[in-house]
């Protein structure tokens, strides 16, 4: 064996070696639970004063990502009747346990201070109230945009807890 | 005998002109008030303009020639708020940050206040839907006034029946950020 065999070798080696723990990680995480359809309920700040315009723009977020990026074939309002009938439907409750209104214009004059942040508990459920799966989510606003921009920060992390952990019944997890 | 038909007159007169003032409210409809639809309402692309307003039991926002209607009875609560807006616009504010020794910062203390209207509504088939609304200063309480007195629900002043604000809110703003 040449020196440029070796080479090839043990550069084929290494390589193997690095690319195969992500791979068998892979197959260890846990599997998806199956959901065709999601319920999203108003979100919930009993402790927390939130603006009436933050609880609407969190809740009106979260519909949207989770029908853009959640996987769900369904994505049902609060109160929507059509999801009594729903097939493997597993409802979100969010509420909210942190949250710090920032200043827009600090932000922009200082860059460093000013962020407005949100935390949330969001609990995935059965329709018998059955918990599946339970994430606190955060979502801020650092340098640029309104207070109302972590609501959005939000609601695509929670869609992403939702891409991550739920997959429909006919799709391979 | 004078006295009582004097008297009899007056009641009639003031009857007749209590249901003239009434029936002359009724038919009394409110100017359009320009806002921006933040986010939320069904088929309207999120920061729109136009201009709102309530009509025969209808909220009617009107923009670019189309209307998007939200029926005042399906309207579950309303809140009014208050908030602060760049003065400048964003041409001048992105222009602004290239101004040296990031004097262009100084721009971003120039600011307006501006109402909020947050609505809550559902739809035929029961599902919630929320929407909200940017306007000038004043116009929020005018249209949620126009809202409640046709019908529509709000929790805010159940709120203030029990609760008194505290005495750093303005009056008739609900919620501050």
């Amino acid at each position: 064996m040449n020196h440029l065999q070796k080479v090839i070798f043990w550069l084929s080696v290494s390589t193997l070696v690095f690319t195969a723990p992500p791979l068998s990680a892979e197959d260890n995480r846990p599997a998806k639970i199956k959901a065709a359809a999601i319920q999203v309920e108003m979100i919930q700040s009993d402790e927390i004063q939130l603006p009436a315009e933050f609880q609407i723009a969190l809740y009106e977020n979260l519909i949207r990502q989770l029908e853009k990026q959640g996987g769900f074939e369904h994505v049902y309002r609060d109160g929507d009747r059509r999801a009594a009938s729903a097939s493997d439907l597993v409802i979100l409750h969010s509420t909210v346990h942190g949250f710090k209104a920032g200043s827009e214009r600090t932000r922009k004059v200082t860059t460093v201070a000013g962020a407005t942040s949100i935390s949330i508990h969001c609990q995935f459920t059965s329709p018998d109230a059955k918990s599946l799966l339970d994430r606190d989510v955060s979502g801020k606003v650092r340098f640029f945009g309104g207070n109302l921009r972590a609501t959005y920060d939000f609601a695509k992390k929670a869609a992403h807890v939702a891409h991550e952990n739920f997959a429909p019944p006919d799709r391979k997890s | 005998m004078i006295r009582r038909s004097t008297a009899i007159l007056s009641a009639v007169a003031l009857a007749f002109a209590g249901f003239v003032i009434s029936s002359a409210n009724s038919q009394q409809s409110p100017q359009p008030v320009k806002a921006v639809q933040l986010m939320g309402l069904s088929g309207v692309k999120d920061n729109a303009k136009g201009t709102l307003k309530v009509e025969g039991n209808q909220l009617h926002f009107v923009h670019a020639k189309e209307s998007s209607d939200v029926s005042v009875t399906s309207i579950e609560d309303v809140v009014t708020g208050a908030d602060t807006q760049a003065a400048v616009g964003k041409t001048i504010s992105t222009i602004s940050i290239a101004a040296p020794y990031e004097s262009g910062r100084f721009l971003a203390l120039f600011r307006t206040k501006i109402d909020t209207l947050t609505l809550r509504y559902r739809d035929g088939e029961g599902a919630l839907h929320g929407a909200i609304f940017t306007m000038g200063a004043g116009g929020a309480e005018a249209i949620k006034k126009d809202l409640v007195a046709h019908g529509a629900h709000t929790t805010a002043a159940e709120e203030h029946r029990t609760t008194p604000a505290p005495p750093s809110n303005p009056p008739g703003k609900e919620q501050r950020q």
